[in-house]
Formats: C-alpha cells, sequence, structure tokens
C-alpha cells in the first residue's frame, strides 16, 4: 500500500506518473496565468506561455483585440514564435515558410504549385484557436476556442472580492523586482507552504513579524484560496491613518488561486507568484510586483510596511552566531529563502523510507483542502 | 412568417430633439405580455392608413428587453409614415403594432467579459441604445462604446440619457459623437469632426482599446456607411464575423431610386395562378395586392422575409434587401416588397 502525506499518496510528490496526470488533468485544461495585461500594448506584439502540454500564442491586431492560437504550425508542428516580439501582419514558420495571417488563417504555401500539384485547400489548414481574457489587469490562457472555454470571470468569481482593494491595471511595475528561479521541490509543496498558516508565526517569526497572524482570515472559495492578516497594531491604532478607514482596510492580502497562482498584495502593492511545474521535483517560480506610482508611494511608504517583508539582513530566524556559513537560507532575513529552504528540505525527506506525515496542525486545513482541490481535478 | 398585427394604446408620446423626432411607448395588455418580449436590436413593424392606404414601417425598440416597449421615430424626407407619427401621434391614441422580431440582435452573456463598440448614424442609435443598455445592465464585466454620427449636435438622439448612461457606468461605457457639420459651439459635444471613417476608427481602438478577446461591432446606418465602416474595420484586421450590422428599417431615399421595368407575368399564391402587369414604378407586392391578391407582407422594409417568393423565370432588382443571404439570392428568393421588375416578362410564385 503506498504511503499516505495527509490526502495524497507520497507518489503524487515523487513520480513522474503524477506529474505527467496533473499535466494532463489540470495545467493543459484550466485558465493560466501569462503576464500582465501591459505585456502586449501595441498591434502585432505577441507572447508565447507554455501552459501544461500547451504552447499559446497571443497577439494583438491592428484593431487592438487579442487572439490565442496554438503556437503549432499546420504543416509540421514547428513552433511559429518565440517567446516575445512583434509580429508584422502575418505570422511565418521558420521550417517551411508557411504564413498565416493575425486570424489564424493561412495565405501562404511557398511553391503550392510545383509541391501540391494536386492541390492544397487553405481553408482547412488555420491556427487552431485558443482563448485569451483579462482578469484583474493580467492576462490568462485557455487551450480551448472563446466558443467553448469557461467564462474567466466565473473562474474567480467567487474569490475575487477577497483579494483587496489593489486593482494590478493601475500600478506600475518595479522591473528589478521580477525574478525567476527554480525550486527542487514538488509544485505542491510550494502551495501548501504559501497556505500553510501555522508556519507564519514560527518560520517567519523574525522575517513577518509585522503581521498580526493570530488575526488572519482565510478560506476557500471553490478551487482557490483566500488570505488575508492585518498588521500589528503599534502606537495606538496607527494605521488608522490617512482617512482609508477602519484598520481593518490594511494588512495583507496573500491568496494563491488554483492552479499554482499566487498574489501577495497590500494597499499598494500587487505582487504575482506563479508556480510551474518543471518535474515531480522541480518548480519554478516567477515573480513579479507593481506598486502604486512613485509619488503616492512615497507618501504611503512612511506609514504602511511593504508585504516584502522587512529589508533583508535585518533580523533573522537564526542569529549570526548560528548561521551555518554565509549563504544560510534561515539567516538571510528573507521570507522566501525561508520557505524555499524548507520546502527543498521537506521534497528531499520524501524519498526516505521513513518518511511518514504527522497530524495536520488547525493551521494546515488549507494544506489538507489543497490536496482535495488537486485530486478532484484528477478524477 | 405573416405578423399579426395588435391594436396597442400609446401610454406615452414625447417629442425629442427639437420636435424632429418622437418617443412612442405602448401600453402592452397583460395578455400580449409573451408575444411582446424582445431582444435588444429588434424592432416592430407599425400600420397606419394614410388617404385611405395602408402603409408598414419598422421601427427600433429603444429600451431594454423588461422595461417598456419604446420605439423613437424621426422624420424623415418624405416619409409619410414617420413624419405622420411625429406630428400627430399623442398619448392615448391607438396604434396597429406587430410583435418584436428582426434579426439584428445583442444577446447579452451575463458572465463573458465583452467589448461592444456601437456605431450609429442619425437614427442607427435607436437598435444600439437598446442594446448598449442592455450589456450595461445583463453583461456585468462587459464595456460599451458609443460611437455616434450626425450632422449637428441638436440632431443628436438620446444626447442626454447616453450622457446620463456614461456618468452611471463611467468605468466601462463611453460615448463619442462626430459630427459632419457642426455649427457655432457645438464644440463641447464633438468628439471629432467629420465622418467615422479609418482615422477615427483608429483613435477609438487607441483611446479606449479592447479588452482581451471578445470584441464586437455593431453597425446601424445607411447601407453606404455600413458597408464604408465594414470595410474600415477589415483594414484594421477586424474578421467580418463579429462584425453586425443592419441599415435603416426603413427604404433610404437612394435605394428607393432603383428602377424597374414595365413588366407582365404570372404570379403563384396558394396553388392559384394569375397573370400579373408590373409598372416599372411597382415593387411585385405592390402590383399582386393592386390585382386584389393577398400575399404575405409584413415590415415593406426587405427586414422580415415575410414577402419572400421565387422567381422561377425573369429577373429583379432590389431596392434594399436584409432578410436573403447570397445564396438565397442565387436561387432566385426575392423580396417581393423590395424587389422591382428588371425584365419584361416573369414567372413568380409565393408558394415556396
Ligand atoms: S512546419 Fe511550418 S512550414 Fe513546415
Ligand atoms: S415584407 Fe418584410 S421583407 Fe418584405
Ligand atoms: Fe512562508
Amino acid at each position: 500500500m503506498s504511503r499516505m502525506y495527509h490526502e495524497l499518496p507520497v507518489d503524487a510528490y515523487t513520480s513522474w506518473e503524477w506529474y505527467q496526470r496533473e499535466q494532463d488533468r489540470i495545467f493543459s485544461r484550466v485558465w493560466r496565468y501569462a503576464g500582465f495585461a501591459e505585456d502586449i500594448s501595441e498591434p502585432g506584439q505577441y507572447i508565447s506561455v507554455q501552459a501544461g502540454a500547451n504552447n499559446i500564442l497571443i497577439v494583438m491586431g491592428r484593431d487592438h483585440r487579442l487572439r490565442a492560437f496554438h503556437n503549432i504550425c499546420r504543416h509540421r508542428g514547428t513552433q511559429l514564435l518565440r517567446a516575445t516580439g512583434k509580429a508584422q501582419r502575418a505570422v511565418t514558420c521558420p521550417y517551411h515558410d508557411w504564413t498565416y495571417d493575425l486570424e489564424g488563417c493561412l495565405i501562404a504555401v511557398p511553391n503550392a504549385e510545383r509541391e501540391y500539384p494536386s492541390g492544397i485547400d487553405k481553408s482547412q489548414l488555420g491556427l487552431k484557436a485558443a482563448s485569451v481574457d483579462i482578469w484583474r489587469g493580467m492576462l490568462f490562457v485557455h487551450p480551448d476556442p472563446p466558443e467553448r472555454s469557461p467564462s474567466l470571470a466565473e473562474w474567480f468569481g467567487a474569490v475575487d472580492p477577497h483579494l483587496g482593494p489593489v486593482q494590478p491595471a493601475e500600478l506600475t511595475e518595479i522591473p528589478a523586482q521580477r525574478t525567476s528561479m527554480e525550486v527542487k521541490a514538488n509544485w505542491k509543496i510550494l502551495v501548501e507552504n504559501y497556505v500553510d498558516v501555522y508556519h507564519l508565526s514560527h518560520l517567519h517569526s523574525a522575517t513577518l513579524d509585522m503581521y498580526d497572524h493570530a488575526k488572519a482570515e482565510y478560506g476557500w472559495h471553490g478551487s482557490h484560496y483566500a488570505f488575508w492578516e492585518p498588521l500589528v497594531a503599534m502606537d495606538g491604532d496607527r494605521h488608522d491613518n490617512g482617512g482609508r478607514g477602519g484598520s481593518g482596510d490594511h494588512g495583507a492580502w496573500v491568496p494563491m488561486l488554483f492552479p499554482g497562482i499566487g498574489f501577495a498584495t497590500s494597499d499598494s502593492e500587487w505582487s504575482t507568484y506563479i508556480i510551474t511545474p518543471l518535474a515531480p521535483d522541480l518548480t519554478r517560480v516567477e515573480s513579479r510586483t507593481k506598486r502604486v506610482s512613485k509619488s503616492t508611494w512615497n507618501s504611503l511608504w512612511s506609514e504602511w510596511p511593504s508585504t516584502r517583508g522587512r529589508p533583508e539582513g535585518q533580523k533573522a530566524k537564526v542569529g549570526k552566531k548560528e548561521a551555518e556559513g554565509r549563504d544560510d537560507p534561515l539567516a538571510s532575513g528573507n521570507f522566501i529563502a525561508e520557505d524555499n529552504y524548507v520546502c527543498e528540505q521537506q521534497q528531499k525527506s520524501m524519498t526516505s523510507p521513513f518518511f511518514e506525515v504527522g497530524p495536520a496542525a488547525q493551521g494546515e486545513s488549507p494544506v489538507v483542502n489543497h490536496q482535495r482541490v488537486v485530486l478532484s481535478f484528477l478524477k | 412568417m405573416s405578423l399579426t398585427l395588435h391594436s396597442l394604446t400609446v401610454a406615452d408620446a414625447r417629442p425629442e430633439i427639437g420636435g424632429e423626432a418622437k418617443s412612442i411607448e405602448f401600453d402592452i395588455p397583460p395578455a400580449l405580455g409573451a408575444e411582446f418580449n424582445w431582444k435588444a436590436g429588434q424592432h416592430v413593424t407599425i400600420s397606419v392608413h394614410l388617404k385611405g392606404r395602408e402603409y408598414r414601417r419598422s421601427y427600433s425598440i429603444t429600451n431594454p428587453p423588461g422595461e417598456s416597449l419604446r420605439v423613437t421615430v424621426k422624420r424623415v424626407r418624405n416619409g409619410m409614415v414617420s413624419n405622420h407619427l411625429v406630428d400627430l401621434l399623442q398619448t392615448g391614441d391607438h396604434v396597429d403594432v406587430t410583435r418584436p422580431y428582426g434579426e439584428f440582435i445583442l444577446q447579452p452573456a451575463p458572465q463573458g467579459q465583452r467589448t461592444h463598440y456601437f456605431f450609429g448614424a442619425g437614427s442607427g442609435i435607436t437598435p444600439l441604445y437598446a442594446m448598449a443598455r442592455t450589456v450595461l445592465r445583463d453583461e456585468p464585466f462587459s464595456y460599451a462604446h458609443l460611437i455616434l454620427g450626425n450632422t449637428d449636435r441638436q440632431r443628436i438622439l438620446f444626447y442626454e440619457e447616453a450622457q446620463r448612461l456614461h456618468r452611471r457606468h463611467s468605468n466601462r461605457c463611453t460615448v463619442r459623437h462626430i459630427l459632419s457639420s457642426p455649427r457655432f459651439l457645438d464644440g463641447a459635444a464633438a468628439w471629432r469632426k467629420g465622418r467615422i471613417d479609418l482615422d477615427a476608427l483608429k483613435s477609438l481602438f487607441s483611446e479606449t482599446p479592447p479588452v482581451a478577446q471578445d470584441v464586437h461591432y455593431w453597425i446601424c446606418g445607411p447601407a453606404s456607411m455600413n458597408d464604408d465602416l465594414s470595410r474600415a474595420l477589415g483594414m484594421l484586421d477586424v474578421p467580418g464575423s463579429r462584425i453586425h450590422s443592419e441599415s435603416y428599417g426603413y427604404a433610404t431615399p437612394h435605394a428607393i431610386d432603383v428602377a424597374g421595368v414595365d413588366s407582365t407575368g404570372s404570379v403563384t399564391l396558394d396553388g392559384h395562378r394569375t397573370a400579373l402587369a408590373v409598372s416599372a414604378q411597382q415593387t411585385l407586392l405592390q402590383a399582386a395586392r393592386q390585382a386584389g391578391l393577398q400575399p404575405p407582407f409584413s415590415c415593406e422594409s426587405g427586414v422580415c422575409g415575410a414577402c419572400r417568393a421565387r422567381l422561377h423565370s425573369g429577373e429583379a432588382h432590389h431596392r434594399r434587401q436584409m432578410a436573403l443571404d447570397e445564396r438565397d439570392v442565387a436561387r432566385g428568393y426575392v423580396l417581393t416588397c423590395q424587389a422591382v421588375p428588371a425584365s419584361p416578362a416573369f414567372d413568380l410564385t409565393y408558394d415556396v
């Protein structure tokens, strides 16, 4: 009998078989995050996104309308466009120069008379349509064509009211805060860590102590998780400042939408934290941050701390003296380094025959629930 | 499809744009409630008797489904029926009206996030206004942009109403006016001077770009504007499948000019074949009725398709036709209310 990790077998975190099933049933079948709306801001611009098994191309026409297609040449399948760039009015495949217009119609086949003496029906060889939509200023793609894809507004509808007041479309990106890293752990370990309320006052006792974890409010809305916690009250009720309503308006919203779409937002900031499985024990995390414009920010900065924790090195879980060398993540004073460290350690242990999970605490109920959500998609 | 006329009471008749148009609201008796359900963009046909003759004209419903049934009639040059309604119709009058019909329809998608651009010229705003209000009411995630062409500020139907709509939904509704010959002081009302052309479209799409992918373009105006605008949209990569258009529900002056030739032939109706002479000025429908026949018809505007018949031989020109597609035309179908004979002999049948 396979060993269990709460609701899932330990295999779910270590085997290629599970990885493949999740790719097929989850990441290739649901709305995937593709970027901020402004990533495609003028006609001809395009990006391509890997969404499970599908590589989807989003391009803007001269009508400023977005189109989405499977990024696969209908001739022999070559990927048509690379990650980002600017196409003219047409897309030409690098292999044999088949050319498609921005509606996906095949418009040119070179040397057609010689190569296809009995003719070729171009009308049957258009690019396969996919869907693109925008929610809260962010792009999402779905592999089905628009007439068959589910509504994005409905997919995120129930959790939307629990994500705080900030609209990312109104903020400006801080390019320096764009990061991409690979973590040696299963993607579900990263999600579980993100939604684990229990660890906040322990692992992050020194890095996220400006938040009042005991007052956290969290719960599930369909497949999506919402979390909010206030700042610790200091010097009277100092975050009642600024005429922004009661103290309940402030703090951090840290939701995890399905699958692996994390946000961290405050009154003035919006960060994305996108989790993409690469292998059973390897996951990419891409993060971007937007903030209210500089002038507004300066006045807010003096009043509210950022959701991103303390500036590095101020205070750490492990003191300088106990630290295991200069790179000890637990001495980094950076809560993300702390999280990645425990995720990788946990993944390592899962391959040990002696690994056995202990009882889930109250604050770990979202962990167990995420496992149930995953299961519901694999049935 | 023949449409029954119902006598409805005018609940309210109020002048618009200084008496150049009139909004007419009808009382719908509860028994007719189901029949008078409509979809945004549909119209009704109104029948009036003038100088001993019956005339029928179609008018778009200018309220969203669920509100009172309102049509807005604008005075037109030589428009006997429209001018009669604008000048003389009063609250309490009875009018013969068909149930709502028409294929120019906006079906709301409550969970969709769509961007709708509504292009209207003159009274072309009438169906579009009902559509825009339906979107703002029934599609909470969607956007509505109205682009209206008129000669000057005084001629803009629903100017204030549209401003209010924009203010109430300022984050997802815009209203733009293009004036072809603005008067002194009209400047403030106008987004641009001229016509809705390629340049105007370019500015429109960069000022208020569509959100993502699900975008629809609705056009209502004279046939020439619909053609020009569809072509301009095409130049900006808009696929034809996303363009929905309707010409005015009544014949425009230039369309009426299509001339026929004197012709004689036969017409088959309900299994009876009758000889029929049609003069160059007549439509096939007019000639058939004059001969005492009772062929089906309803809108007399080429919109509803009720008067459809098929030519076994001979030719006809359409003044205008919305209710036939190219395949129908190729197979010899005609809308008899719009068709004038183009050959000296013909053989027509209504039994198709
Ligand atoms: S594979 Fe694209 S043209 Fe041959
Ligand atoms: S009567 Fe309606 S199309 Fe001719
Ligand atoms: Fe953490």
